[in-house]
């Protein structure tokens, strides 16, 4: 700041000027003179940017205090430093009174205006400071306001519900969107717990959950739910997450809401008809499939080789549409959500020990190890027995089905902070870098040399995923080509607060 | 011999259990509809029944319900042939539903014709 400083001196007498200009200027600071109080008001007017005046009070013309006084009508920040002759310290103290900074009296040896002008420099560098700081929030609160204001505005738009709820489960924020899908007034939300808000008894427990929940594996949680509030039944998706400080305690909630009525319906339409269509192929192809194999048995006369090959093909064939055609109907029924309804706590140990022993004999024909791995204790899940059992089958099934003769499949289950883990790892031909991320999709199915050989439908995985996302779990699969692969299953124990 | 009532609207399964049937040399009376299906029951005098579970005009459940309420005819093995085989979600509805209505047994649509013999041995208690 020191460095270029504008000082200017206001004084008749030329060799003031003069000692003043020489002392200030060897300090890198330039020096402009006036040698009356009108030429040092006119400077100052002008607006040349001064960040010190030295001002002499006895003047002829316009007397300094007056110099002092139009100056701080110009700038109410300039620092005047008052030269006052010999000793008269009345006319010091009247110019301090006026708003001078601060006095010199005469005589003054260089090192004296020196100091006195540096310190001057100095105040006028962090009143500089000062503005900036003052500017800056300035500037900080107007846009915090604006944010408010523009989140507010995005927030009151958003057609999805917005409910934002305290560590004490009261409303503190929501929408517009909120409260229609709600079916209650959102004026009549804010600033009141949830228990008194009339809001949907299922949503009102997610709320509650997520508030609680600790470190959950799963701090979003997704649910449906069908609140009665309203006069026509909707159906909403209500996305629950806790809002946590940086020591990880939660602070509140934050809920958004989706209506996924038209969606519901839609989702609805499409699989009636894929069941309608199902059912329609069904049958037929069963009752080709009947009609083979009661041609094949020789029932209806001997067959001839040739016969009997491209027949038994048929019936293969017949067979794997057949696969295809109730898997399509598994998926629809899970898709429209009529799976998944009977659940009940149940060890999965226990289900993973029927199927192990279940699938011995499939894994023998092909000289397999396949070997159950427990380690207890381990917590119940919540969920359904067909339908997980459906999963593990599945998961072994495959891994039956991709490792070569004489290769090993392992299930592994085990506790893992609010969940169980299941672990079914092979010695198989592994999943390529490519195939990896599509594996879950419906009809994708690995094409490669190796894989030419094995029939499915492309569906078995895409079902899995679906029962296990229905159980509120996760699964993923770790694998490298030609190094085997780990299907990992994720679900929540019966326990997990936040479900 | 045994006679055995085949009740399935699909006249081509009809047909194919027929041949199994006969081959072995059962009685072979069929019935092409659950409303058919319950009045041969009544008339044919069968001493099994292999009945369809998904038909138009009156279900196999309807049908195996009524049978088994009535004290006439209640003692007549039922064997269920369930059309739908969905591999996850359904094996325990179709079990419970087999279940509810008291059918003694029940197979998945299509059938290994060995697989219906032994069923249908069983259930004569010839096996």
């Amino acid at each position: 700041m020191a460095k270029g400083a504008r000082i200017l001196v206001v004084d008749d007498e030329q060799i003031m000027r003069d000692g003043c200009t020489r002392i200030l200027s060897k300090e890198d600071w330039e020096v402009v003179t006036a040698d009356s109080g009108e030429a040092g008001l006119e400077a100052i007017k002008r607006g040349d940017g001064f960040d010190v005046i030295l001002l002499d009070l006895m003047m002829p013309g316009i007397r300094g205090m007056e110099v002092l006084e139009a100056a701080h009508q110009v700038d109410p920040d300039l620092l005047v430093i008052v030269i006052t002759g010999y000793a008269t310290v009345e006319s010091a103290v009247e110019a301090m009174k006026k708003g001078a900074y601060d006095f010199i009296p005469k005589p003054f040896t260089p090192d004296q205006l020196r100091i006195i002008v540096k310190r001057a420099l100095e105040k006028r560098s962090l009143q500089r400071e000062m503005e900036v700081l003052r500017l800056e929030r300035e500037k900080s609160l107007r846009d915090i306001a604006t944010e408010k204001s523009r989140i507010a505005t995005i927030i009151n738009c958003m057609g999805d519900g917005v409910l934002v709820c305290d560590r004490d489960s009261c409303v503190v924020l929501s929408n517009p969107a909120a409260g229609r899908m709600l079916g209650i007034q959102e004026s009549s939300l804010i600033g009141k717990p949830l228990s008194e808000c009339r809001v949907d008894g299922a949503l009102t427990d997610i709320i509650l959950g997520s508030l609680r929940s600790l470190d959950s594996a799963f701090p979003t949680v997704s649910q449906e739910i069908c609140p009665t509030g309203g006069s026509i039944p909707t159906f909403l998706m209500a996305h629950t997450a806790p809002v946590k400080n940086d020591l990880g305690e939660t602070l509140g909630a934050v809920t958004v809401l989706q209506d996924i009525t038209g969606l519901k319906e839609l989702d609805r339409m499409k699989s009636d008809f894929v069941a309608m269509v199902s059912h329609e192929l069904r049958s037929p192809v069963a009752s080709i499939q009947q009609q083979l194999s009661v041609i094949l048995e020789g029932f209806s006369g001997d067959l001839t080789e040739r016969q009997l090959r491209m027949l038994t093909r048929a019936k293969e064939r017949a067979k794997g549409l057949l696969d295809l055609i109730s898997d399509l109907l598994d998926l629809s029924k899970i898709e429209a959500g009529m799976a998944v309804q009977y659940k009940e706590p149940l060890q999965v140990e226990e289900l993973l020990g029927k199927i192990h022993e279940a699938m011995l004999p499939e894994a023998e024909v092909k000289r397999l190890k396949l070997k159950l791995h427990v380690e207890p204790p381990l917590q119940a899940v919540q969920g359904d027995r067909n339908n997980l059992g459906g999963v593990f089958t599945n998961l072994v099934h495959n891994a039956i089905k991709y490792t070569p003769e004489g290769g090993e499949i392992d299930i592994r289950v085990k506790g893992e902070a609010e969940n169980i883990r299941v672990d079914v790892s092979d010695t198989g031909i592994g999943i390529s870098k490519e195939d990896l991320p599509r594996i879950f999709d419906r009809f994708y199915r690995v094409k490669s040399e190796k894989t030419r050989q094995i029939v499915g439908t492309g569906l078995g995985l895409s079902i899995v995923k679906h029962i296990v996302e229905a159980h509120l779990g996760k699964i993923f699969v770790e694998s490298e080509e030609g190094g085997g692969s780990t299907f990992t299953v994720v679900l929540p124990t019966v326990s997990t607060p936040s479900r | 011999m045994s006679k055995i009532l085949i009740v399935d609207d699909d006249p081509d399964l009809v047909e194919a259990v027929t041949m199994i049937l006969e081959s072995k040399d059962y009685d072979v009376i069929a019935a092409y509809g659950g409303i058919e299906g319950l009045e041969k029951a009544k008339t044919g005098e069968p001493d099994l029944i292999v009945l369809d579970v998904m038909m138009p005009d009156k279900d196999g459940y309807a049908v195996c319900k009524e049978l088994k309420a009535d004290p006439k005819y209640g003692k007549i093995p039922i064997l269920l042939l369930t059309a739908v085989v969905s591999k996850i979600p359904t094996t325990r509805y179709t079990q419970q539903m087999g279940l509810e209505t008291e059918a003694d047994d029940y197979v998945d649509k299509p059938v290994e014709p060995a697989e219906l013999v032994r069923r249908i041995e069983v259930l004569l208690g010839k096996a």
